[in-house]
């Protein structure tokens, strides 16, 4: 008991009052390295609420990124104040997730998968091709006088990977959550035994939207420049994949300590082996498949994670 | 009101009329009509193929695309999902054990209550009666297939469910496991609970059903006590073949 409230309360609480106080004590370009880890859990939690809790694959978590990060473009210069921005990012996101769950949630395995993959490819190019409303291929620069600050910024990131890292605390812990495990088990028998699995996997979906909708705002925002091809990047997709199933898909944890992984052997690898580095990421992804597809948490004993409640 | 009126009140507790299931040019149901009285155990046999278990998928909403109608005391489940059938009190069980592999024992119960009231008690009771309760934060996987098949029995009874489809629960289980289930049975239907069970020991259907079914080529062959059906030319015709 005493082992599960440090693991459960005090080191997040501590990672939280550590990452608070950095825009004091680090330099731009560790707090810009920190904004970064924290949009990457962000993105990994959200993937993992939909594809880690379900079990169904999504490969186009990164449309919802695209659509908040293109929704802060357009309405920046516009003269609106950025926080409202962040909210109409993460409508955006969920207005687009309602219709296409209900189109794509019908679909199973991989089939699911690959009509995630072909519909960020249809927005993308709908990106590319509405030069009016986009610039096209050209994509959209933004005046640093209409962008909140690095730290403001930062502060942004870490409040929404906090947020995404309570909801997949709250949703383990829930009968909701329950559901969604009995789905990504056995989608079946979980109906058999009174799962509502259609409703289940919709709002899985839709929340799981509304993280990268918010986070593409803020990237936006940081950035000052985004384009179709970096909006709506699958790279970003598989990475998000990555650091969930490193970690350990359908944990609290996992994610966490994923991202934190492959964001410090990228940091290594893009500094020593730029050309190589998205290569090792996919080597990194084979080897967890084949040897560890519960990931890294499931090295540890089944003791120790009962003992930490690293289940969760 | 006691079980015995409540159970007149509510038969047939289940009513199937003209239902038919084709799979490309194979009548695996061919209008199949039956009632189940409330508060029976009805045994359902029948040789291999004869549309016994898609019986089962039809009647619980896992299979769809059948034709006829379906009534659960008195209202109508055609069309409906499974979650729907199983919140109106019919559960049911698979031939192969469906346990959630990486849930706990207690999750693969607590996951199938309808009831937000005393749901962890009430699963750990029901593992404590048939001694299972030790193994409540193990994961279903790491279950004997014996246990699973128990476990998916414990499962269903989280609804309080009024009837029961148990599709072979005891193939692959030991005597021992076997013996707590049928107990299991004998005492949930004192209590009012009907069953309707899929099993190929004679011994069990004869003990336990006051009435069996016998399906053969997705007809309905002939239905009675099983004294009635046991020597009935029909039946072992359908099981051995027509003697030449």
């Amino acid at each position: 008991m005493h082992q599960q409230i440090i693991v459960n309360i005090t080191l997040p609480v501590f990672l939280l009052i550590c990452a608070g106080i950095a825009p004091l004590l680090v330099s731009q370009y560790h707090l810009s390295f920190g904004l970064q880890v924290f949009m990457m859990l962000a993105l990994a939690q959200s993937w993992n609420l939909i594809s880690g809790m379900t079990g169904y694959i999504s490969f186009g978590q990164v449309v919802f990124f695209g659509i908040g990060a293109y929704t802060a473009a357009i309405l920046l210069p516009l003269g609106l104040h950025w926080l409202p921005v962040i909210g109409v990012g993460t409508l955006m996101a969920i207005l687009l997730a309602l219709p296409l769950g209900l189109l794509t949630l019908r679909l199973r395995g991989p089939y699911f998968a690959i009509a995630m993959l072909g519909l960020n490819e249809v927005v993308r190019i709908i990106a590319t091709l509405w030069v009016d409303l986009t610039n096209g291929g050209s994509g959209i620069s933004l005046s640093p006088t209409l962008l909140p600050d690095l730290s403001t910024n930062y502060y942004s990131m870490l409040i929404l990977a906090a947020v995404a890292c309570g909801i997949i605390w709250v949703v383990h812990g829930s009968r909701f959550g329950l559901e969604l495990r009995a789905i990504r088990e056995d989608e079946a028998a979980a109906e058999m035994v009174g799962v509502n699995t259609t409703y289940a996997k919709f709002v899985a979906f839709v929340g799981s939207a509304a993280i990268p909708g918010a986070v593409g705002t803020v990237f936006t925002m940081y950035n000052s420049y985004i384009n179709p091809t970096s909006a709506f990047a699958p790279d970003l997709n598989i990475q998000m994949i990555v650091m969930v199933m490193l970690g350990g898909s359908g944990t609290f944890w996992g994610p966490i300590l994923g991202t934190v992984l492959v964001m410090g052997l990228r940091e290594i690898l893009w500094a020593s082996l730029p050309a190589l580095h998205m290569a090792i990421l996919g080597v990194i992804l084979l080897i967890i498949v084949l040897f560890l597809p519960n990931g890294v948490l499931s090295l540890t004993s089944p003791k120790i994670r009962i003992r930490f409640d690293l289940t969760k | 009101m006691n079980t015995v009126t409540i159970a007149k009140l509510l038969d047939p507790i289940l009513k199937v009329e003209h239902l038919c299931r084709n799979f490309g040019g194979v009548k695996a149901l061919d209008n199949v009509d039956l009632a189940i009285s409330s508060g029976s155990i009805t045994g359902l046999i029948g040789p291999n193929g004869s549309g016994k278990t898609t019986l089962f998928q039809c009647i619980s909403g896992v299979d769809r695309g059948a034709t006829g109608r379906v009534w659960l005391a008195g209202k109508s489940i055609t069309g409906l999902r499974p979650h729907r059938i199983y919140r109106n009190g019919l559960a049911r069980t698979f031939q192969l054990s469906r346990v959630f592999p990486q849930l706990t024992v207690l999750e693969n119960l607590l996951v199938a209550s309808t009831s937000k009231l005393n749901q962890t008690e009430r699963a750990l009771d029901l593992l404590r009666q048939v001694k299972l309760e030790s193994y409540a934060q193990a994961l279903g996987a790491s279950l004997s297939y014996g246990q699973q098949k128990l476990i998916e029995f414990l499962r269903v009874l989280m609804s309080d469910p009024r009837l029961i489809l148990l599709d072979e629960p005891a193939a692959g289980v030991n005597p021992t496991l076997r013996a707590v289930l049928w107990d299991m049975v004998k005492r949930l239907n004192a209590r009012g609970v009907t069953f309707m069970i899929v099993e190929h020991n004679m011994q069990v259907i004869e003990e336990l059903c006051s009435k069996v079914i016998v399906l053969a080529e997705g007809k309905v062959l002939i239905e009675g006590n099983f004294r009635e059906i046991r020597n009935n030319k029909q039946v072992l015709d359908a099981y051995f073949g027509r003697a030449r």
